[in-house]
């Protein structure tokens, strides 16, 4: 695979640069951000998964799209209910809502769940009768939820679309050949803060634990799911989140129990419009959600510029959600229309636009320069090769459930 | 003893004494007994997530209790019931003059505005106020920088968000109608000669309160804090929403390991260990209950001898002062009035908010953007069809009460015969529109919160069917056919009140995959039957539960009431059982049937507890899509949804009310049985 270098302005070009100028030297990262550095992808698999047989012949309709090139854009009509399970906020309303019953036929309903287990408790505590026709598990929790028979295969015939992925973002380690999963799109975690309350600058996630428990004591929030919540700790000690040595685990649930619970406010996954309402001064949260804090913040009537958001270092999380259906779904036909129909690079960038996550399109660079140059804050949802190298992704392991049990006792204990 | 041979045999007949429980019986022993066992089974498992259930049953243990007893996780269940005292004492407190005020203080008229002022904030979604509580307390809000302004909030802002002063004031504010009403009633019953005696035989006002009122409140007391400290303690929603690290109640606690956690075994002890700690609780409220008359009794004699020195004192000042008793009584009365004014407030500002902030043209509910704007209201509905639906409903209710004022002024037939048209102008406007929309589907243009309000429509009138149905049968037979069996059934009962939502809610929900493989329930709750699917099933069973029990006791306590000779008679009448039942004890009950039908029905549309774990996709009800989206952000038309589900809930209990009003029953009289009163 070619990499473009990222394109660095000049410095004393910067002041001529306009904001559009400037996304697309941002942007200019977009096609290389590799989920496969991470995840020890281990090769072209995408290219084999280019030519589903059209086989349903007259069924197809073929929509009209702005992007140039070589693009596929068939969708199939469908009728009735689609039920999504999925995170919160996760998909533009307007394409769950209107578009979805103008262009498809389909009536969508959507609901939320806030981990990956609370998902496989839904699906797996209603024997294939949850009534759910597309959920968004994040990748490592894929093999598992197959192994437990929560989830169908996926008819390719159905996905044509499926050729608009960029290849590094299928043939997953968790389904090698594309039998279950699409992906929905990728992205990764940090931390904003306020420089009102907290002066001084924040770069690492030691930074973030030094001030959790000193300015920002009782003012912090941490995303509620075990790995998120650990993987700074180890992140800052320079190790591995999913690491299972025994004494690794035992310090961080020392630390975190011990020393970071009491200065805890909240467990929150979803820090953005809290941190509107003025709720915390420093807050992790994923790369789409802090991004809409920014207009969440404006929306009250704060000033944007007092948060800064920072992807720290050494390390931090990447992470990759994809769209599956369950076992016992009532309306799979739809499920895959709906799933090839958000393929579409129109909609797959009216998509991002929104949730700001890459959704894994190829010439992504093009496509936003054609389709969203005016896109918001690019810097939060397109990373550059190198920041990508310093991304670990989650590995299912048997520390998980150690994980869970810090996660737990540091509840309790912020409570207390 | 009135009974004879020829009663006693026609009784043998009948089959048990508990027959006409049966369905209640069942009903329990499937949904209540056996899955609550279960759980306590689970309690003794382990955890072993490769399974489908991740519970491993093959080892034994007991270390999960010994987890919970784990120093971090007994301090959430101390707090969460420090949190549960504290706020029911509140409740007490606070509703105490206001229910007093209502009853003693006002008019008959005043008192019907004030209750109905009570009741009318539990009709919009509780989920919603809840959040609403968002608005006025978040740091960057006006009233925090009003009050930074004015320098007595620190530069922070008000800080209450997320600790667990935000969670006791959502539960001091959603549990205080339930405190009231109770409170009310009891008050409503006292014989107001009782205190004009205690008051001629020289007591003063806070003797004849604290001597002869507050004992005989006690039963009312009694029920309020039933009503309001058990869900508390189960409550998760105010600390999902409001209460952050700090504010951590062990109903959310046990919902996370059921969740996120996938520790079934653990949540079970957690579970089981609630339910026994709530009944401790219970148990030593009792005993002080018990033992505070005693321990008064034992200083009875220091007190009358002060209560008479107060009172002669009193006798001489007034001899001297003349008139003064009435001057001291204004301010008290006045002061009450505040008081209760205050409260109301308190009851209505959430409520407020939510209308304001569905105007919001912001994207987010508890953010006000600074701009009025009708968009979300909008974007929910397809305004054409939802404008024809008001004109054309609006235009059949005009017409029928057009008919109705023809019929009054141009016949002569009696009122009676004639109100009937105004309710039915209004049911058929709503069938019309059913028809005419797709059963208003056509109305929504964002068909999630239409569904999510249609469900809910329809899980509350089912499982207020079934309550109304099993509860009354079993009320029947409590008090007409007691016998051995009624210990055991009572037993039951009780417990299905004491158990806070959250144990039922993982009970059914762990329960409902091991009934799929049997045959016939197995079929209603994984395929469903005619248009209900499986999950509108399941909806039916877990909210019937408490509204069942509730019936049960309602109408118990109306027939224990009343005479059984009207029955015997019929009897020696030659009428069958059947017709006996049909044409004396269905009338003597009515009334009772529709108070505990409409009790169950609120109860019921703002169930989120029960209904979250086993909600499926098909039967979404508004206060569980409310509660997955507050796991993100609120978009305003969540404010927007609220509002329609309070119009539409206020518009049919104004269609029972009309209805029961014809049919003869006073406001008084159904408010007293709204509230469990007997």
């Amino acid at each position: 695979m070619d990499k473009p270098i990222r394109i660095l302005a000049p410095h004393s070009f910067r002041e001529q640069l306009s904001r559009r100028a400037f996304l697309r030297a941002g942007t200019a990262t977009a096609g290389l951000a590799i989920v496969a550095a991470a995840c020890g992808n281990s090769g072209s698999v995408g290219s084999d998964t280019t030519a589903p047989a059209s086989s349903g012949g007259g069924d197809w309709t073929e929509l009209e799209g702005k992007a140039t090139g070589e693009w596929s854009r068939k969708i199939a009509k469908s009728s009735g209910a689609l039920a999504m399970y999925t995170w919160g906020d996760y998909n533009d309303p307007a394409i769950v809502g209107a578009l979805a019953e103008s262009t498809l036929g389909v009536t969508m309903k959507v609901d939320y769940y806030a981990s990956n287990e609370d998902l496989i408790t839904k699906l797996s505590a209603s024997n294939g009768q949850s009534g759910f026709d597309i959920v968004v598990p994040t990748g490592p929790y894929v093999p598992q939820m197959i192994e437990k028979g929560l989830l169908q295969k996926l008819n390719k015939d159905l996905l044509p679309n499926i050729v608009n992925l960029d290849a590094n973002y299928v043939g997953q380690p968790w389904d090698p050949n594309d039998e279950y999963v699409v992906c929905k799109d990728w992205g990764s975690a940090g931390f904003l803060y306020n420089t009102k309350k907290i002066t001084r600058d924040l770069a690492t996630w030691a930074d973030f634990l030094d001030a959790c428990e000193n300015e920002a004591s009782g003012n912090c929030s941490v995303i509620d799911a075990a790995w998120d919540f650990c993987g700074p700790y180890f992140w800052s000690q320079g190790k591995s989140a999913n690491t299972t040595d025994a004494a690794d685990l035992d310090a961080a649930e020392k630390y975190l129990v011990d020393t970071l619970g009491q200065h805890i406010k909240a467990f929150d996954s979803y820090p953005s419009t809290k941190i509107a309402e003025g709720a915390y001064s420093i807050a992790v949260a994923w790369t789409g959600d802090a991004r809409q804090a920014y207009s969440r913040i404006a929306d009250a009537g704060g000033n944007p510029e007092d948060w800064k958001w920072v992807l720290p270092g050494p390390k931090t999380q990447i992470f990759m959600d994809t769209y599956a259906i369950p076992v016992g779904a009532p309306n799979p036909e739809a499920a895959h229309a709906w799933i090839n129909w958000e393929l579409v690079p129109e909609i797959s960038i009216q998509d991002l636009s929104y949730h700001g996550y890459h959704t894994g399109m190829k010439n992504m660079e093009q496509l936003l320069s054609e389709l969203a140059p005016d896109l918001e804050k690019p810097d939060m949802i397109f990373f550059s090769d190198e920041q990508v190298k310093t991304m670990e992704a989650q590995e299912m392991n048997e520390a998980l459930d150690r994980l869970v049990d810090i996660l737990n006792k540091t509840k309790a204990k912020a409570g207390a | 003893m009135t009974g004879t041979v020829a009663t006693g045999r026609r009784r043998r007949l009948r089959g048990p004494r508990f027959a006409l429980a049966l369905p209640s019986i069942i009903w329990y022993a499937l949904f209540f007994v056996v899955p609550i066992a279960y759980i306590v089974y689970y309690s003794f498992g382990t955890k072993d997530t490769s399974l489908l259930l991740p519970v491993d049953l093959t080892r034994l243990t007991t270390a999960n209790y010994s987890q919970v007893f784990d120093a971090t996780f007994f301090t959430v269940f101390k707090g969460t019931l420090r949190i549960s005292v504290i706020a029911t004492a509140l409740c007490v407190l606070i509703g105490l003059p206001v229910a007093y005020y209502a009853t003693f203080k006002v008019s008959e008229r005043w008192r019907a505005v004030i209750l109905a002022l009570v009741v009318v904030p539990s009709f919009t979604s509780f989920l919603i106020r809840t959040v609403a509580w968002r608005i006025p307390l978040a740091p960057n809000g006006s009233l925090s920088k009003f009050l930074m302004d004015l320098g007595w909030v620190g530069e922070n802002g008000i800080q209450v968000l997320e600790t667990s002063l935000a969670v006791q004031i959502a539960v001091v504010y959603n549990y205080l109608g339930f405190m009231i009403l109770p409170l009310f009633v009891a008050l409503d019953r006292i014989d107001v000669r009782m205190r004009e005696a205690s008051k001629d035989l020289g007591a003063g006002r806070i003797a004849t309160f604290t001597g002869v009122t507050l004992p005989l409140a006690g039963p009312g007391i009694v029920a309020g804090v039933l009503l309001t400290f058990i869900p508390m303690c189960g409550d998760y929603v105010a600390a999902t929403v409001l209460g952050g690290a700090k504010g951590n109640m062990i109903g959310a606690l046990i919902a996370s390991q059921f969740g996120g956690a996938q520790n079934w075994p653990l949540g079970s002890a957690m579970a089981v260990l609630m339910i026994v700690a709530v009944l401790l609780t219970l148990v030593v409220g009792a005993a002080v209950v018990w033992l505070l008359p005693r321990v008064f009794g034992l200083l009875a004699p220091v007190a009358e001898r002060v209560r008479r020195g107060i009172h002669e004192r009193a006798m001489s000042d007034g001899a001297k002062g003349g008139g003064r008793t009435s001057g001291v009584r204004e301010p008290e009365r006045i002061l009450l009035a505040a008081w209760t004014v205050l409260v109301l407030v308190f009851l209505f500002v959430p409520i407020i908010l939510v209308f304001v902030h569905s105007f919001n043209r912001g994207q987010s509910f508890t953010i006000w953007s600074g701009h009025f704007s009708t968009k979300w209201w909008g974007e929910l509905f397809d305004s054409a069809v939802a404008w024809a639906v008001l004109v054309r409903g609006a235009l059949v209710i005009a017409g029928a009460l057009v008919v109705r004022a023809a019929l009054r002024r141009f016949t002569s037939l009696p009122p009676r015969a004639v109100n009937w048209i105004g309710p039915v102008g209004f049911s058929a406007a709503v069938m019309l529109n059913w028809a005419v929309t797709d059963r208003y589907r056509d109305v929504f243009e964002f068909s999630g919160v239409g569904d999510a309000i249609r469900n809910s429509f329809i899980a509350a009138f089912g499982a207020t069917v079934i309550a109304v149905v099993i509860g009354g049968l079993a009320g029947v037979a409590l008090a007409r056919r007691p016998g051995a069996w009624t210990k055991v059934f009572m037993g039951v009962l009780f417990l299905i009140l004491v158990t806070p939502e959250i144990m039922d809610a993982i009970a059914l929900a762990t329960w409902f995959p091991r009934v799929a493989d049997l045959p016939l329930v197995g079929t209603l709750f994984t395929d469903g039957w005619g248009p209900f699917n499986g999950g509108i099933n399941k909806l039916w069973v877990g909210q019937s539960l408490y509204a069942s029990a509730v019936v049960t006791l309602i109408v118990r306590a109306r027939l224990d009431g009343l005479d059984e000779a009207l029955e015997e008679a019929a009897a020696d009448l030659g009428a069958t059982p059947a017709r006996t039942f049909r044409q004396i004890t269905l009338p003597l009950i009515s009334s009772a049937l529709v108070a505990g039908g409409l009790l169950s029905f609120t109860l019921c549309l703002d169930n989120a507890v029960i209904s979250t774990l086993i909600s499926e996709a098909g039967s979404t009800t508004f206060p569980v899509a409310l509660l997955g989206a507050t796991r993100s952000t609120i978009k305003p038309f969540w404010g927007v949804g609220a509002m329609i589900l309070f119009v539409v809930t206020m518009a049919s209990l104004w269609f029972v009310a009309v209805v029961l009003r014809r049919s003869g029953s006073s406001s008084s009289d159904i408010a007293a049985t709204l509230t469990g009163g007997s």
